[in-house]
């Protein structure tokens, strides 16, 4: 029983500080716009309670990230989860909410079970609950067996983290929680597990085989490409955000995965510089999602729908919700010189460094993956440009967006707060770096005293010698001073005003909200040249009065979500055969039940003998 | 001495397995509990120890008296019927408990207690035990399964106080506690389902499954 | 100093490809044609002319020709090394979100159209764009022409079609409401705002037209001559071909990632 003794509660290393910062910059605004959300949309004994739970969650990620042990990890992780899921259920009015809370609960705890199991197999070996003491005897754990323990923890972290096809819960329960809610889970929750695969995988596992840094390489790659383009055909502004978040997880599990990768073949520069890359990434979604997830909040509560067919125009009636929405999108589509666009860029290069020092075909894997970053780059700004333009721009496509108006202050403070961190993570790429360099050298046992991250240029080849040196406020000034420059030409051809006049309509002369593009319609082509994947299908009804006239006519065009289909569906359906034949031995008679205690007690006792 | 009445818990433990209807099993569940004061009272008097007195007293005063009342109460609410509809007949309700009996004697062997009348009062707590989870799988109505469960507490009791010499105080006086409180919860629970069904037949209710 | 000048060269330079091209292209099929310097007159029309927007546009649609413009001469200071280059694809996807947004502002359906279709093509195009980086920064440190630069040329020529909006991706010189994709953005531009807008693209084009240059022919010829063999295949190929379906540009992208794809494999193979 000594073993089972808990010596070291909590652990603080750059890695638990890191992620405390990352909570504490998310939840803090969020809290405080919850402020203003709640008011009038709940009553206040709900608010109260949505407060307690609130801070229960808050507590308990902090827990998870500075617990020592693997005992209490386990507990904080469980109440994390239980506490995420009454806040997924917290509005119960929709039956779609308790749904949502279902699988969520399911799947959350599907992951914890193989958790369990990973960690059940690392006390076995050493004997002791301690994260260090556990570090100390891996050394001596057999590879197949540390091959499975990495195999139980990357699905039980996956499954928190949302990678694909573990993803199925997110994009229905981050949009249920109530709009702080969701961006507290999507900005940090599910960093706790990226938090979890770096600690136990990284830090006390220790990688030493190639194959797992390209697995968590490979399920990246799809969790991008899968996530975005679920959420380029969302038209629920919230579960749109959602399936973003899965993208983002994957580009985080880009950088964590070539850093495991590059530990495998000992290239300390490489590991850390990847690790990086997805800590920077990490840490940046964090931020532009949470302020996404806001300001999706503020547009539910100003209209009353999360459906942006029936938005638009908004950015008349709320402008300054709409700036921060802006600057969000900016972010997270990667454009200069946001933050977004900085982690993905040393995404990048990390991947062309680390082409370098590899051979064969690994450079060849390398580029694609690199090239599927790409991809889920330009994705990316198509689906934001679509959240953006649909919701904000043109005009209102229903009476919920024509009543619209700009949310409180104290909604706007939480949103201006983490824009504000989105301009600031950006200009101090360089700082932020250093300090990530900590981090990373704790988590990955590297020292980093001879490396020079001469980051302030952000180096690409760091073996030839024309470099470009470009800092992100540099880059910032640049774009900025030729847009003035720009704007003086402009200037200086005239100074008359623009005539204000109707959008060219050939003529129709009754151009309206119906003749705008929709999000369908946006997204349109993606669906088509991602049919392959996305499978979709339209159902088309023509009533007609004569063969000339048609009276009315329905169009619907729906996607088929691939991994429930072929992933989840079967397995449904064996659960429930199985549960069907189970069914016999449990005919509801009292006395069987207590029989089938009973035997199963003398069994027991039988079977005691033995030992 | 002990042994005497030792026999005597496991001839009270007989009779509750061989009647058929609901006051004469209340009547043996007192017998039984009866013996256990006495037990008690023994080995408190013996080993001069004041805290088993009380334990001995609570007996008394719960088994003997409180709880044989008020389930007796309940039963005379429900009169609807007093049988408690036997699933295995009487004579061979009375081999299997001979049968686990046996088993309990093998069973304390295994555990090591060879010696004298040590060995026999673990044979008899196990013994009460095992005949109380029978008695609950093999009688319809659900009120045996309440009486099942206060048998078996009783070898529990048995069983821990010839174990170690009795728990602690405070567990024994939570255990009587809890043993209070589940009798009138189940009894009231008994008494619902009369109402509601107008039978306690514990048979018909796995017409409620899904 | 030499940046600034270097920028201004590339303003006034910019143009001149255009007009080039579409001499090329009317002579290939026997006609007159424009002039060559037609570009710049156009520009200079619409810089004097006064604008009108649309009633519903917000503040987006007033800034967007600052960012697109100032973004492309960004995009230009960065083509000197193969780091940079990997800075385009971001810079340019700067200026194409605001032009996007732009053209969702006004409400007509064109925009809509045209914002679509272009962040379609140009997320199609990303994937390919790194490819051939990729290729180039595995072959970096050798100067000579390789398989591996011709074929990663090779795919930097057909996304530069796509990235300009030629035929076969698209065809500058229709408004047909069906088939446009960049002239479909722009349409509510008119005035200044419209020159600026043609002036980025021009100068998006220029940037493009020399990286293949560069690419595919060696060093020792002069980037000048290099300009005006890529021009004149932009030209062949648009009065050879037609436009493609929208749908079947995937496909046309397809071949552009699978070329990068051989050029990446080139280069490692060091061919």
């Amino acid at each position: 029983m000594a073993n089972l003794l808990l010596k070291q509660l909590f652990l603080f290393d750059p890695l638990s500080i890191f992620f405390l910062i990352v909570i504490g910059i998310v939840s803090l605004p969020s809290a405080i716009y919850s402020i203003g959300y709640m008011r009038g949309e709940y009553k206040r004994g709900k608010c109260i309670l949505a407060a307690a739970l609130l801070i229960v969650f808050v507590f308990s990620m902090c827990m998870v990230v500075t617990a020592g042990n693997i005992f209490s990890f386990l507990v904080f992780w469980e109440i994390m989860s239980l506490v995420s899921y009454f806040l997924v259920i917290f509005d119960t009015k929709h039956v779609k909410s308790v749904q949502a809370g279902l699988i969520y609960i399911v799947m959350t705890h599907i992951g914890t079970a193989f958790l369990i199991g990973g960690f059940m197999i690392l006390y076995k070996h050493a004997n002791c609950l301690d994260f260090f003491t556990i570090k100390n005897i891996c050394q001596t754990i057999p590879f197949q067996t540390k091959n499975i323990i990495f195999l139980l923890l990357l699905v039980g972290f996956g499954t928190k983290a949302g990678i694909v096809p573990l993803h199925i819960w997110l994009p229905y329960a981050h949009p249920q929680a109530p709009s702080h809610i969701s961006s507290i889970m999507s900005g940090v929750m599910i960093k706790t597990a990226i938090y979890g695969l770096i600690r136990f995988v990284i830090f006390i596992l220790g990688v030493n085989q190639t194959w797992w840094g390209s697995l968590v390489l490979v399920l990246a790659t799809i969790t991008c490409l899968a996530g975005i383009i679920y959420a380029l055909m969302e038209r629920d502004l919230k579960r749109l955000l959602a399936y973003s978040s899965v993208e983002n997880i994957g580009i985080i599990l880009l950088g964590v995965g070539l850093s495991m990768f590059f530990i495998s073949i000992n290239k300390p520069y490489l590991a850390v510089f990847s690790l990086i890359a997805g800590l920077y990434h990490l840490i940046n979604h964090a931020v532009f999602k949470g302020l996404l997830f806001l300001c999706a909040g503020s547009v539910y509560k100003a209209t009353g729908t999360r459906d942006i067919e029936k938005l638009g125009g908004l950015i008349k009636k709320m402008p300054q919700t709409a700036a921060y929405f802006l600057l969000g999108a900016m972010a997270i589509s990667a454009l200069p010189p946001l933050n977004g666009f900085i982690s993905e860029w040393l995404t990048l290069q990390a991947f062309f460094l680390g082409a370098l020092d590899v051979t064969g075909g690994t450079k060849l894997f390398l580029g694609l993956c690199a090239a599927m970053l790409a991809l889920t780059g330009g994705l990316a700004a198509a689906c934001f440009v679509k959240a953006f333009g649909i919701t904000f721009l043109a005009q209102p496509r229903s009476h919920y967006a024509k009543e619209a108006k700009e949310v409180s202050f104290s909604m706007k403070a939480g949103m201006f707060f983490l824009s504000a961190l989105v301009v600031i993570l950006a200009l101090n790429a360089l700082k932020i770096i250093k300090l990530l360099a900590k981090v990373a050298s704790v988590s990955t046992g590297i020292d980093i005293g001879n490396m020079s991250f001469s980051l302030n240029n952000f180096i690409l080849t760091p073996q030839i010698a024309n470099n470009v040196y470009l800092s992100a406020p540099l880059l910032a000034a640049i774009l900025i001073i030729f847009a003035i420059v720009a704007y003086a030409v402009y200037m200086s051809f005239g100074r008359q005003k623009a005539v204000v006049y109707k959008t060219w309509d050939c003529g129709y002369y009754k151009l309206d909200a119906r003749n705008e593009y929709t999000s369908t319609a946006f997204s349109k082509p993606f669906r088509i040249a991602f049919s392959f994947f996305l499978q979709p299908y339209r159902k088309t009804q023509k009533i007609r009065e004569s063969f000339y006239h048609v009276k009315s006519f329905t169009y619907e065009t729906h996607t088929t979500q691939v991994f429930k289909k072929y992933i989840y569906d079967p397995v449904l359906a064996l659960v429930l055969k199985s549960a069907k034949a189970m069914r016999r031995m449990q005919p509801g008679s009292i006395h069987l039940y207590l029989g089938y205690i009973f035997i199963t007690l003398l069994l027991l006792i039988v079977f005691m003998r033995k030992f | 001495m002990i042994e005497l009445i030792l026999f005597g818990i496991l001839a009270a433990t007989y009779l509750l397995v061989i009647v058929k209807r609901m006051p004469a099993l209340i009547q043996g569940f007192r017998y039984q509990s009866f013996f256990i004061f006495l037990i008690t009272l023994i080995a408190g008097l013996t080993e001069n120890q004041p805290g088993l007195l009380i334990v001995a007293l609570l007996i008394l005063a719960l088994k003997v008296f409180i709880i044989p009342f008020v389930l007796n109460s309940i039963a005379k609410k429900i009169s609807v019927d007093e049988n408690l509809g036997l699933l295995i007949n009487a004579q061979l309700s009375l081999v299997v408990a001979l049968l686990l009996t046996y088993f309990s004697w093998v069973f304390s062997g295994m555990l090591g207690f060879n010696n004298g009348h040590i060995s026999i009062a673990i044979t008899v707590a196990f013994s009460v035990i095992f005949i109380g989870g029978f008695l609950m799988i093999s009688r319809m109505k659900a009120f045996t399964q309440v009486l099942g469960l206060l048998i078996m507490e009783n070898g529990i009791f048995l069983f821990a106080s010839f174990l170690s010499g009795g728990m602690p105080f405070f567990v024994e006086i939570a255990i009587f506690l809890d043993v209070f409180v589940s009798v009138i919860i189940m009894g009231l629970f008994v008494y619902r389902i009369n109402k509601l069904f107008t039978h306690i037949d514990v048979n018909k209710l796995s017409r409620l499954r899904g | 100093m030499t940046i600034i000048l270097k920028i201004i060269l590339f303003i006034v330079l910019a143009p001149f490809l255009s007009g080039l091209i579409s001499k090329i292209k009317n002579n290939l099929r026997l006609r007159k044609g424009q002039s060559i310097f037609q570009p710049y007159y156009n520009l200079a029309k619409l810089f004097s002319k006064a604008e009108v927007v649309s009633e519903h546009a917000s503040w987006i649609f007033g800034v967007t020709p600052f960012i697109v413009i100032s973004s492309a001469l960004t995009a230009a200071l960065f083509i000197n090394s193969i780091s940079g280059l990997l800075l385009l694809i971001f810079v340019f996807a700067l200026g194409r979100f605001f032009l996007a947004l732009a053209a969702l502002d006004a409400g007509s359906s064109f925009g809509g159209m045209g914002a679509s279709r272009e962040m379609f093509i140009s997320s199609l195009v990303e994937p390919a764009f790194c490819l051939v980086i990729f290729s180039l920064f595995l072959q970096s440190g050798s100067t000579n022409l390789t398989v591996a630069s011709i074929v990663s040329g090779i795919a930097l020529f057909l996304i530069t079609v796509a990235e300009t909006s030629r035929v076969p991706v698209d065809n500058q010189e229709t408004h047909l409401e069906l088939t446009m994709v960049h002239e479909a953005m722009v349409l509510e531009y008119s005035g200044r705002s419209l020159a600026l807008l043609e002036l980025a693209s021009y100068i998006k084009q220029m940037i493009l037209v020399i990286l293949v240059a560069r690419i595919i022919f060696p060093v020792t010829m002069p980037v000048f001559a290099g300009i005006i063999i890529v021009a004149a295949v932009v030209a062949l190929l648009e009065v050879s071909v037609a436009k493609m379906r929208l749908f079947r540009v995937a496909d046309f992208l397809g071949v552009a990632f699978v070329l990068g794809i051989i050029a990446v494999v080139c280069a490692i193979l060091g061919v």
